[in-house]
């Protein structure tokens, strides 16, 4: 365990508060409030484990009201070095009231430069998101933003999804800003990423069928990889970025459930 | 008990003419203080017209300014039936005649330039200060220029948003009937939210009227930065039944979202770097509040208003109440309708406080018609109240119009529709746009 007994959450929450004082105890409140998030959650709090995270150094960007819960942009950042002694190796999404919370969870590399996540996630209701941040020097990060989920009432909620472009991948890298600077890496695949919670037309059950890895590679080195839940929306889309040390190849992979993959590549340049 | 009883019968007598319909009802106070006051109602459209105009037939006691630079107004609403050479661009006009001589509201025709919350006061573009006690202010949507790349100002010159109807709305047809046949329009949807819901798939659906009936080779391509929209499967229903392939839609999955404008070049560069390049170009970028919410210190990080949801007053600043379209009102949408219904709700509350009494407990409505051809029209509507202190629909109250109906059944919605506009037309201004 990286994480010193000492570190346990009753402890500095009661050094918090009592440093804190009433004055400060006002302004931590909804920031307090919030935190109870991965508190509640099983599955985050497993990621935590004894750690209190920390709260500065981390944003979770996602709109405060979203018409449309079928597909809501999801943005996480941490302040990192991304050094090779010192990057984030990973952030994990999770949607604290959807049937399955989890939403993604993504491994990094120093190679990606940024540590920086931009998805679209499936609301099911009104909620809190919780994003969890870990680094290769045992430090835990965690946000939490509250969400309202209101489908508009000139809007039908549809999870259309375009059959005939199924597994269809695109992927655009930006030219970086200069040498060594990260590149924005773009990609989505077509795909229903049928939850197995949903009926079609006829009333039947439609089985669960969802990406459940991604994978980026610059020259046969992996950048990252992700696992993908579904709570993901459909036509997963990642945002990230890659900070290349010489031009070459990237190389991104699907997989299936099934056990089915697509592939796509892209090139990329230096400044 | 007296007292209440003949209250009730003055304010009956106040109401007169319709107004028990459309007025919620509401309990008496036992007390009744000097019920005047001054009220001063930003923006002259569906929202701010309605507003003055039900304050002053509640109470005309109450002094209401409304301040609105046109002179004429034109409505978003219909003006897509201008643009599919169904409708006069005067038809879709309206005055102030009726607010002035019947109803006793100053209007005044120049800009709200600030306010001041503490003073109460707004400053206007000519210089005047105008003292409220109450504020409406209903200043519709600004286009946030700059939030889509290479879209501003000038460039809306040349690739027109058409989004607020006007000298807008006049430049995209005047380029719509110079293209030659066989040319593509291309307009470029924005995500949520924005103003009128609908309004881009039933603007695809009137300008493929016009190439039909007159530029038949032309085609239209739609990019979305969304993967659904407001009646979908209807809207794709009538393009295909109405118009074959003519109209193609890229969604959002299909890389169908715009994120760079070329004006010059009538140019659109997707999000994943696809070009598409225009004859005509329709840009229909993202937006915020109108300037002088965000001068009164009422919109939020999003660019919208937040509003308490039982009086659409401001959730930031105390007096200054919000209406239509600014407004952070969801699941009501951002639409004509809403911000009459809205700002009847307003006009209640204002005319209840000026007098001590309690507000109304509000309900609100809304329907959008489209128009997919003449004769052929599809509507969704909805009912809206406070549940748990919130705005939400009233479940099972609202519809969309059946995906296999006849023909007949989309001709009485297309005459619903009309009917719809003539009236609220009516109840905001007093004008039919006939």
């Amino acid at each position: 365990m990286p994480f010193a007994r000492w570190a346990r959450p009753i402890r500095r929450r009661d050094i918090l508060i009592a440093g804190a004082g009433v004055a400060a105890f006002a302004t931590l409140g909804p920031a307090r409030a919030l935190a109870a998030a991965w508190d509640r959650l099983p599955a985050a709090r497993a990621l935590l484990g004894d750690a209190e995270p920390e709260t500065a150094g981390i944003n979770l960007d996602l709109p405060l009201i979203s018409e449309d819960g079928s597909s809501v942009t999801v943005g996480v950042a941490v302040d990192s070095p991304m050094t090779s002694v010192d990057y984030v190796r990973s952030i994990h999404l999770f949607a604290e009231r959807n049937p399955s919370p989890e939403v993604l969870a993504a491994d990094f590399t120093p190679l990606v430069g940024r540590a920086e996540l931009t998805t679209r996630v499936r609301l099911n209701e009104s909620q809190t998101v919780i994003a969890i941040a870990r680094t290769s020097t045992g430090r835990v990060l965690a946000a939490a933003r509250n969400i309202r989920v209101t489908i508009s009432g000139c809007l039908v909620r549809a999870d259309t999804y375009d059959s005939e472009a199924d597994l269809n991948t695109r992927v655009r890298v930006s030219s970086p800003a200069r040498r060594g600077a990260p590149a924005e890496v773009l990609t989505l695949i077509n795909h229903p990423m049928e939850t197995g919670l949903r009926v079609d037309d006829a009333g039947d059950p439609v089985p669960e069928r969802i990406i459940r890895r991604f994978d980026a590679h610059l020259n046969g080195e992996a950048v990252m990889s992700a696992r993908l839940y579904r709570s993901l929306a459909a036509n997963p889309y990642l945002r990230f970025f890659v900070a290349p040390d010489a031009p070459g190849k990237l190389r991104l992979t699907w997989t299936e459930d099934t056990g089915r993959t697509a592939e796509a590549e892209a090139p990329v340049r230096l400044a | 008990m007296t007292v209440k009883l003949d209250r009730r019968r003055a304010l009956a007598l106040i109401g007169a003419a319709g107004t028990a319909a459309t007025l919620p009802a509401w309990g008496f106070p036992r007390v009744a203080k000097a019920a005047s006051g001054r009220v001063v109602v930003v923006g002259g459209g569906f929202g701010g017209a309605t507003a003055a105009k039900y304050v002053k037939r509640w109470n005309p006691d109450i002094d209401v300014t409304l301040i609105e630079p046109a002179e004429r107004f034109y409505t978003c609403p219909f003006s897509n039936l201008y643009l599919g050479g169904l409708r006069e661009f005067e038809s879709i006009g309206h005055d102030y005649d009726e607010l002035r001589e019947t109803y006793g509201v100053t209007v005044l025709h120049t800009w709200a330039d600030d306010v001041d919350p503490e003073a109460k006061v707004v400053r206007t573009r000519d210089g005047a200060a105008i003292a409220y006690d109450k504020l409406v202010l209903s200043p519709g949507v600004d286009m946030h220029w700059g939030a889509l790349d290479g879209y501003d100002e000038t460039a809306a010159e040349m690739a027109p948003h058409a989004w607020k109807a006007g000298p807008q709305t006049r430049l995209l047809k005047s380029q719509l009937e110079a293209m030659a046949d066989g040319g593509l329009f291309i307009l470029a949807a924005p995500a949520n939210p924005y103003r009128c819901p609908p309004g881009p798939y039933e603007r695809v659906a009137m300008i493929a009227h016009y190439f039909k009936t007159h530029k038949p080779r032309s085609k239209i391509l739609l990019l979305d930065a969304k993967d659904s929209f407001s009646k979908q499967p209807l809207f794709m229903d009538g393009w295909q039944s109405e118009y074959g392939d003519m109209i193609e839609w890229v969604s959002l999955s299909n890389d169908g979202k715009v994120v760079r404008v070329d004006a010059d070049a009538l140019e659109v560069e997707t999000e994943f770097g696809n070009r598409h390049k225009a004859d005509v170009l329709n840009v229909v970028p993202p937006q915020k509040a109108g300037f002088i919410a965000e001068r009164a210190g009422i919109t939020d990080a999003s660019g919208w208003v937040p509003v308490k949801p039982a009086t659409f007053e401001s959730a930031m600043v105390d007096d200054i109440y919000a209406v239509g379209d600014a407004t952070i009102a969801a699941p009501m949408p951002k639409s004509g309708f809403c911000a009459n219904t809205q700002a009847k709700v307003v006009a209640a509350v204002i005319v209840a406080e000026l007098a001590g009494r309690e507000p109304p407990s509000p309900s609100w409505a809304n329907t959008c018609y489209s128009l997919i051809a003449p004769g052929y029209g599809i509507s969704v509507a909805g009912v809206y109240h406070v549940a748990d202190g919130r705005i939400a629909e009233v479940e099972g109250a609202g519809g969309v119009s059946p995906r296999e109906a006849p023909a007949a059944f989309r001709e009485r919605e297309a005459r619903f529709g009309a009917a719809w506009y003539a009236a609220i037309s009516n109840d905001t201004w007093g004008t039919t746009g006939a």
